[in-house]
Order: C-alpha cells, then sequence, then structure tokens
C-alpha cells in the first residue's frame, strides 16, 4: 500500500515569540480612516436579491399552500381576500414577520412563481398594538413594492401603517408613496369561509376551490408529518 | 477667604470639565485605534448627566452611599493639593506622600461602597483592586523617594519651581527611571487595560461597580474624571515641568498660558496611558503583582539609588 504522509506545520513556524514592542504598531491606525459606516447620513447598499420582504403577483398565485407547507416557521397562511367587493377565487399567502426567517424556502418552491421577494429588510416599530400589525401583511404586487424601493432607497418596510378594521374587516396599507391599498379579509385556512359563499357570483368557483383544495390539502399535510417528527 | 473659595470652585469646575474631556479623547483615541469613528467628545458628560437623571437608585445602606461620597470627597481633596500653574488653593501644603495617599483613597471609598453591597462580583473585585493597590505601593513609594531624595524636599509645588532652573524631571537619568515606574502605575491609578483588573468589563462584569445604578455611578464617573484630571496634573507636575509661566506681564494672561502649557503635557501623559489601553491586553492579578514588583521595581529603585548617589 502507498504510503501517504499528511503535511503537519511544525510547531516552530506557527508559533511566535511574544512582544513587547510589537503591539506598539497597532498605534499607526490611530492615524488612518476610521473603517466606518456612518449610518444615518450615509447608506449601505444591500447586495441584489438580498433575502428581504416578500412581494406577491395577486394575478398568478393559485393558492396551492405550497409555501404555507414548506416554511420552516409556519408563518405563512392561507387568506381569503376580497378586493373592490369581488371574492379572489384563491387563497393568498400573508405573511408573519414576527416568525418568518427570510429563508425565502416558500419563493424557490412556488410553482407559478407569484411569491417573490425585494431586498427592503428593515421594519422597525414601537410596541403599540396598531403598529404590530405591521408584521402581518398579505404581500403586495412586486411592481408597487419595487417601485416604492427604488423611489425611496432606504430598504424599509413599504408599508407605512396597517389598518385592520374587526367589524367590516376591511384592511388598509397606507403605503410610503401616499397610495392606500385597500381589500377585505373573509377568512383564514384552506377551505373557503362561509362569507364567500353567499354572493352568487362567487359560489361556483369558491366550490371549486372547495373541492380541489380539499383532497389536495390532504394529501399535502401526510408526507409532511414524518418531517415534522425528524425535526 | 472669599477668593479662596472662588480659586477652589474655579479649580474644581475645571478639574471636572477638563476631566470629562479627558475621558471623551480616551474614548475616542482607543476608537481610532480600533479604526472606528468612536462618540462625540462630550459623550461622558451626557452619560453622567443621563445616569444623574436616573428614576431609581438602588441603595444597600449608609455605608454604600458614604463610600461614593468618601471617593469623591477624597478625589476633589487631591485636587486641591495639587499645584494648578500657579492657581492653588493648598498647594504649599501638597506634599508627594499626601497627594500620592489621597489619589488611592477613591479605590478605599469604592471598596467601601462595593463591599457593602453584598455582590460577589463586587467582592472579587474589591479583593483585586486592593491587591493592585498594594502591588503599586512598592514602584510607587520608590518612585517618590526618588524625587524627595533628588531635589532635597518633599513639596510638590518646590519640585516644580526647582525645574524651572534645573530642566525637567524625566530629563535627569534617575528621574527618568522613576518616571517610567510611575507611568506604569498611573495604567493601575487610571483602570486601564494591561492593569484594569479591579473593573475588568467583561471578565467580572465590571467588579466593584456591578451593583452601582443611577446617581451612584453618576458620581463615580464624575469622581472618574476628577481622578483622571488629577493623576495626570500630578504627573506633569512632578515630572514634566509643571507649568508655572511668566513671560507675560499680566497675571491673568500668565494664568491662562500655564494652564494651556499643563493641558498639553497632560493630555500627553494620557495619550500614553491610552495608547497602552488600546494595544495591550489585560493581566491576571498574579501577573499584575508579579509585574508590579518586578519590573517597576527594579526600574524605579535603581532611579532612587542614582538620585541618592
Ligand atoms: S406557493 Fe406560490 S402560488 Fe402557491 S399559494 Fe404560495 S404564493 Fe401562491
Ligand atoms: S421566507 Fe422562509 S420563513 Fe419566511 S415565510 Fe418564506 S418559507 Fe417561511
Amino acid at each position: 500500500m502507498e504510503e501517504i504522509t499528511f503535511r503537519i506545520a511544525p510547531e516552530s513556524k506557527v508559533r511566535k515569540k511574544p512582544s513587547f514592542l510589537k503591539p506598539w504598531m497597532s498605534i499607526k491606525y490611530l492615524f488612518k480612516k476610521p473603517v466606518t459606516i456612518k449610518i444615518p447620513y450615509e447608506s449601505l447598499e444591500p447586495a441584489k436579491d438580498y433575502r428581504g420582504f416578500h412581494t406577491l403577483n395577486w394575478k398568478t398565485c393559485i393558492g396551492c399552500n405550497m409555501c404555507g407547507q414548506i416554511c420552516p416557521a409556519r408563518a405563512i397562511e392561507m387568506t381569503w381576500i376580497e378586493v373592490d367587493g369581488k371574492v379572489e377565487k384563491r387563497p393568498h399567502p400573508k405573511v408573519d414577520y414576527g416568525r418568518c426567517t427570510f429563508c425565502q424556502f416558500c419563493v424557490d418552491v412556488c410553482p407559478t412563481n407569484a411569491l417573490g421577494f425585494a431586498e427592503s429588510y428593515m421594519l422597525t416599530t414601537e410596541w403599540k398594538d396598531e403598529e404590530l400589525q405591521l408584521f402581518d401583511w398579505v404581500p403586495i404586487p412586486p411592481e408597487t413594492f419595487r417601485e416604492i424601493q427604488e423611489s425611496r432607497r432606504d430598504w424599509r418596510f413599504p408599508v407605512e401603517r396597517i389598518k385592520f378594521n374587526k367589524e367590516t374587516k376591511e384592511v388598509t396599507y397606507y403605503l410610503k408613496n401616499g397610495e392606500e391599498f385597500k381589500f377585505k379579509i373573509l377568512g383564514y385556512g384552506l377551505k373557503p369561509p362561509a362569507a364567500a359563499k353567499p354572493k352568487p357570483a362567487a359560489k361556483p368557483a369558491a366550490k371549486s376551490v372547495e373541492k380541489k383544495e380539499e383532497p389536495k390539502a390532504e394529501k399535502k399535510e401526510a408526507p409532511a408529518k414524518p418531517e415534522e417528527k425528524k425535526e | 477667604m472669599i477668593e479662596t473659595a472662588l480659586k477652589a470652585l474655579f479649580i474644581l469646575l475645571y478639574a471636572t470639565f477638563v476631566g470629562f474631556m479627558f475621558m471623551g479623547i480616551i474614548r475616542i483615541v482607543t476608537a481610532r485605534i480600533h479604526r472606528r469613528v468612536g462618540p462625540p467628545i462630550y459623550q461622558p458628560i451626557l452619560d453622567t448627566i443621563k445616569l444623574l437623571s436616573k428614576k431609581s437608585n438602588i441603595t444597600h445602606g449608609l455605608i454604600y452611599d458614604f463610600g461614593i461620597l468618601y471617593a469623591v470627597g477624597a478625589t476633589v481633596l487631591a485636587v486641591m493639593f495639587i499645584p494648578l500653574g500657579n492657581v492653588g488653593v493648598l498647594r504649599a501644603y501638597g506634599d508627594l506622600i499626601l497627594i500620592t495617599f489621597l489619589l488611592e483613597i477613591p479605590m478605599l471609598g469604592i471598596m467601601f461602597a462595593a463591599m457593602s453591597s453584598g455582590n460577589p462580583w463586587a467582592g472579587i473585585g474589591a479583593q483585586r483592586a486592593l491587591l493592585t493597590l498594594l502591588a503599586i505601593q512598592v514602584p510607587l513609594g520608590f518612585a517618590i523617594v526618588a524625587l524627595a531624595e533628588y531635589y532635597g524636599t518633599f513639596s510638590t509645588y518646590q519640585i516644580v519651581m526647582a525645574q524651572q532652573t534645573m530642566g525637567w524631571s524625566i530629563a535627569h537619568l534617575p528621574l527618568l527611571l522613576a518616571a517610567i515606574a510611575y507611568d506604569l502605575v498611573l495604567q493601575a491609578m487610571f483602570g486601564k487595560e494591561p492593569f484594569d483588573i479591579m473593573i475588568a468589563p467583561g471578565e467580572i462584569s465590571l467588579g466593584p461597580m456591578v451593583e452601582f445604578g443611577g446617581k451612584h455611578m453618576g458620581l463615580l464617573n464624575i469622581q472618574h474624571a476628577i481622578a483622571l484630571f488629577a493623576e495626570t496634573l500630578f504627573f506633569s507636575n512632578i515630572f514634566l515641568g509643571g507649568g508655572v509661566v511668566t513671560a507675560f506681564a499680566s497675571p491673568i494672561l500668565n494664568t491662562i498660558a500655564s494652564l494651556g502649557v499643563l493641558l498639553v503635557k497632560q493630555v500627553a501623559v494620557l495619550l500614553v496611558a491610552t495608547f497602552m489601553a488600546a494595544i495591550f491586553p489585560r493581566f491576571t492579578i498574579d501577573q499584575a503583582a508579579k509585574f508590579y514588583w518586578k519590573w517597576p521595581t527594579i526600574i524605579a529603585a535603581l532611579g532612587a539609588i542614582l538620585a541618592s548617589l
């Protein structure tokens, strides 16, 4: 058998002699320019495709809940939405940034590329309940998000304030560019909520979703369980 | 009488303000060596104001409060004895031993307060501080003896005046040795890095200071500022020729000039201490004791012997 020699750096080459004078060399940095980013005055550009907040194309999301299943933090919940008096046929994912780890698995797994992300990463609020609403949103369409991001370039959450009216279930996003983004949340989960049913226009659509959705959901849930056990 | 009181007040205010600036300088210089920007120079003042305006103050009894006041009082008293250019309240009585002693008293005051808090970290910190205090006595004593032997007097003011005619102390070899030893001791007196064993942030979570908060910590900050001023001032006075300027006709101009000269010298002392603090890691307490009883003692003893020849 061929002999193998492992190369090991000898002790004498690795060990240095302690010195009293050498530490004084570091005083040279006193006269060099500090390597600092003065944050309120200068800003740092995040890398392209830095994993930030999500965007969602409401037109192409098919409500398949793939994102909800892969999410390691269970941050995604399907939400039934009514825009301008019309119930959306499919549920859309709602992301909870209190739990999200920004792994962007949900973006990779989305079959229609409806879910995306932008580079914005800053979201700070006070402890007040109404401000904490900001952490829980149905992501806005990518064009709007990008537009706000490009115009401000402060890498902050594009929504200033989220108002949720408990009675009418109406949600208003006050976007940073001054626009308002309104819709109603009818319910959560994979099954269409009762509120979506009585409307004659939405009825057939909602039912078909129900038929398709339920068996799918059950199938998906079954293989998901052993995964949970592994964790 | 009133004039003396005004003078004392001036010295106190000046010492506090300059001391805070020194603390700011330390932070900026340390930051620059780390290639950071650092806080603005008046940051320690803001810190102290914040601490003094805290709502809740914990106290553990009379000694806990008294120890802090004792430390502040001793530092203020020390400043009064050290000649500050040609302003001085008690400078005629400011002999070397008294000032050296007064500069160490604050540490005892802090120990009082720390020990009465009953926190084990504070206890460890106090032990370490007392051992450091013990260790620095030997080189410090020799340095003082060398000075007294060389000039034939214990009075700080007379030493300053003698340097006016004979040149700075550090220009003479025996006193240069004493100055080197004293500078190493200063590091421990400031509580700066190679010998900041009693404070040891990160090692014993601030040591004696662990229990202090609010007003106690604010007062300690003030004490630290004045102590920085006093220690650098004392060093500049006995080794760097003090600052008595008599070049101008008007006494006020003379005073301002001498304060300015002193300030430059003090900042020089401070910068050396800051550099050492920024580039050397902390000693353990046994290493520090061994160190002080070895090199500074040998150097200072050599200086004392040379001075008496
Ligand atoms: S995986 Fe994509 S299409 Fe499916 S629900 Fe999530 S966002 Fe919509
Ligand atoms: S980024 Fe990761 S943690 Fe956040 S919602 Fe998507 S899958 Fe869940």
